[in-house]
């Protein structure tokens, strides 16, 4: 008890709570940054793991495949190109149409896949999932759904969802977060998200049944991941594709990216507004109150000169001292806001918006520390240029 | 220990920044086991003298000797080392340290001149004993009396068995009764460890127990009785 107290001398709570407060301050908007980050670099990864095709035209305008109908010998014919490794035909439609347009980042999905066709791309050749399965070869009428998906409508496994023209799907897996895309996902097996497309898109069912340009349920399909043979530059083969196959929309993962970049730059300097003004926001509290609390003590310190402390048993005191508080004032700051964030994402209907990464953490603890001890030390080099005498004066 | 002070002078400077001179070249010497009372009236300089005695305050001129050794050139660090073991305080306001214990308050003396704790520790449970404060060594200050808080610095002041001890105006704060245990112990200290005392008092009965008496007036030493030890 007698070493605890040595280590957190009395007089000190608001101070610790001070320091807490700032580091929480810090925390919470370094997790949100950190939360946008990784979202937006996890839709980097995905670009960049694959060549995304579409059919030419505009088609559905939605997700990663914006285009026109990709017919079965489109997929054909680029399977055949020299460097392709594989072809996924897929359907990606949104789940409410009506805001497909907007926040392309952020809108829910509905995706549909032939789970025998191994996944395409590189940086997600499987999705983790965290309860259940994923889907299998000869599934009909069940789904996996992304981890904000199922947390905002609280699916679990065994459940059953409705995906829109009255289809019912039976709930049979949950995925692990992601924290990009694929966590406002629904997916489902490839011919059922074709049977969802049919049933939404009046115009296509006409065409379908009427016949026209003799067009199977294997031509219905919004695009492509196709990836590539080890070794191959993915640019280079998705322009040979456009080259050598006609009709088609192809993305080049290279340009895509840089494009995706540019479209986030918004978020990028917010990013960076946002963690510059943590620092200072969690900085200066932190430091102040710091300095403050050695300031206030300041008569102790002219009592303790006056018994013979040099200055660097002064300052090794205070150190002791500060390190002491910055550190539990720290770690409350960084409990503080990991239990607001919690709070407030577990009312955000499936929302995640913080994320308290081990590097955002190690570094807050580290940097409460180091301005504790760099303010204190300020601190300290103050009052030891002051007389034993009028350092008691000024603490009367 | 001899104390030599010669031409102690110190010059403050007021909120509107001219200079407000408090002592004007005084002299005092302290003798091995003296007890040196210095009386006056309010704002003569007495508790400057005292601080400038201490070096707790820098000189704006003269010199302070220990000795043969002039202590008031010493560097910062040798300073702090001269306080620590030759010097110990005893103030008006008590100047104890409100976030740690009675004990731990007179233990402070020991931690700052490297010596033992066990060592320290037992003088100071010895000393608080005989000062009839040791119920409350874990008391902290504001828990205690005045009389409590005086003796607790004294304890405090006298652990390190320094050669001089500086009181300034101990008994302003106390009654009657813990007055007297404080200058009775003043008084016991010179007589049987030699420590030389010097003394800040208005009272004029604290005064008489000294074996010498200094009067300043307007910073100037006035007058002094008596010449030897009682």
């Amino acid at each position: 008890m007698v070493a605890i107290r040595r280590l957190f001398p009395r007089g000190y709570l608001f101070t610790v709570l001070g320091i807490a407060v700032g580091v929480a301050g810090l925390v919470a908007l370094g997790a949100m940054a950190e939360r946008i980050t990784r979202f937006i670099d996890g839709g980097d990864r995905f670009v960049l793991g694959q060549i995304s095709v579409a059919g030419e035209g505009m088609g559905m305008g939605t997700g990663f495949t914006a285009g026109g109908l990709l017919r079965a010998n489109k997929i054909e014919q680029i399977a055949r190109v020299p460097g392709v490794a594989a072809v996924q035909g897929q359907v990606m439609l949104p789940l409410n149409p009506t805001t497909s347009q907007f926040l392309t980042l952020t809108q829910e999905l509905i995706l549909g896949v032939d789970p025998a066709v191994r996944m395409s791309n590189r940086e997600f050749r499987e999705l983790p999932v965290r309860d259940g399965r994923f889907l299998r070869p000869g599934d009909r009428g069940v789904v996996v759904v992304g981890a904000d998906f199922g947390a905002s409508r609280r699916l679990r496994v065994g459940g059953s969802l409705e995906l829109g023209s009255g289809r019912t799907f039976q709930v049979i897996g949950v995925l692990d977060k992601t924290l990009t895309a694929p966590d406002r996902f629904a997916i489902v097996p490839l011919d059922d998200a074709r049977d969802l497309w049919l049933r939404r898109d009046p115009l296509l069912v006409q065409v379908f049944t009427g016949g026209a340009g003799g067009l199977g349920r294997g031509d219905l399909n919004t695009g492509a991941a196709v990836a590539w043979a080890d070794g191959a530059d993915p640019d280079a083969l998705a322009r040979r594709i456009q080259a050598e196959v006609p009709g088609l929309n192809v993305t080049i993962p290279g340009e895509l990216s840089r494009l995706l970049r540019q479209s986030t730059a918004f978020f990028s300097a917010l990013l960076f507004g946002v963690g510059v003004l943590g620092l200072v926001i969690g900085g200066l509290s932190l430091s102040n109150t710091v300095t403050a609390a050695v300031f206030e003590r300041i008569r102790d310190f002219g009592i303790k000169r006056a018994l013979g402390a040099t200055d660097g048993q002064l300052l090794r005191e205070i150190l002791g001292e500060a390190l002491g508080v910055s550190v539990t004032g720290g770690l409350l700051g960084v409990g503080l806001a990991i239990a607001v964030g919690t709070l407030v994402d577990a009312r955000g209907e499936g929302q995640q918006l913080f994320l308290f990464s081990p590097r955002l953490l190690g570094f807050s603890l580290g940097f409460s520390v180091v301005l504790g001890a760099l303010a204190a030390t300020y601190a300290t080099l103050r009052i030891v240029r002051l007389s034993p005498a009028e350092a008691i004066r000024r603490g009367a | 220990m001899l104390v030599r002070a010669r031409g102690l002078a110190k010059t403050f400077h007021g909120p509107d920044g001219r200079p407000v001179p408090v002592l004007h070249g005084v002299d005092v010497e302290v003798k091995s086991g003296e007890f040196v009372a210095v009386a006056g009236p309010s704002g003569c300089g007495k508790s400057t003298l005292l601080n400038l005695l201490g070096l707790l305050e820098p000189l704006d001129a003269g010199e302070i000797w220990l000795d043969d050794v002039c202590v008031s050139r010493l560097s910062r660090r040798a300073q702090c080392g001269v306080r620590g073991r030759s010097f110990g305080y005893v103030f008006q306001s008590f100047l104890l340290i409100a976030g740690l214990t009675a004990l731990e308050n007179v233990l402070l003396a020991a931690r700052y001149v490297g010596r033992p704790r066990p060592t320290a520790l037992a003088e100071a449970r010895a000393l608080m004993d005989r000062l009839g404060v040791a119920h409350r060594a874990d008391h902290y200050p504001a828990q205690l009396s005045g009389g409590e808080q005086q003796r607790v610095a004294y304890c405090r002041a006298v652990l390190n068995a320094p050669p001089l001890v500086l009181a300034d105006e101990p008994t302003g704060n106390l009654d009657e009764g813990h007055a007297a245990v404080i200058l009775s112990e003043l008084r016991a200290l010179c007589r049987q460890r030699g420590t030389s005392v010097v003394l800040v008092t208005h009272r004029a009965d604290a005064a008489a127990r000294a074996d010498r008496a200094l009067h300043l007036r307007a910073g100037r030493l006035e007058s002094q009785e008596g010449d030897g030890h009682s």
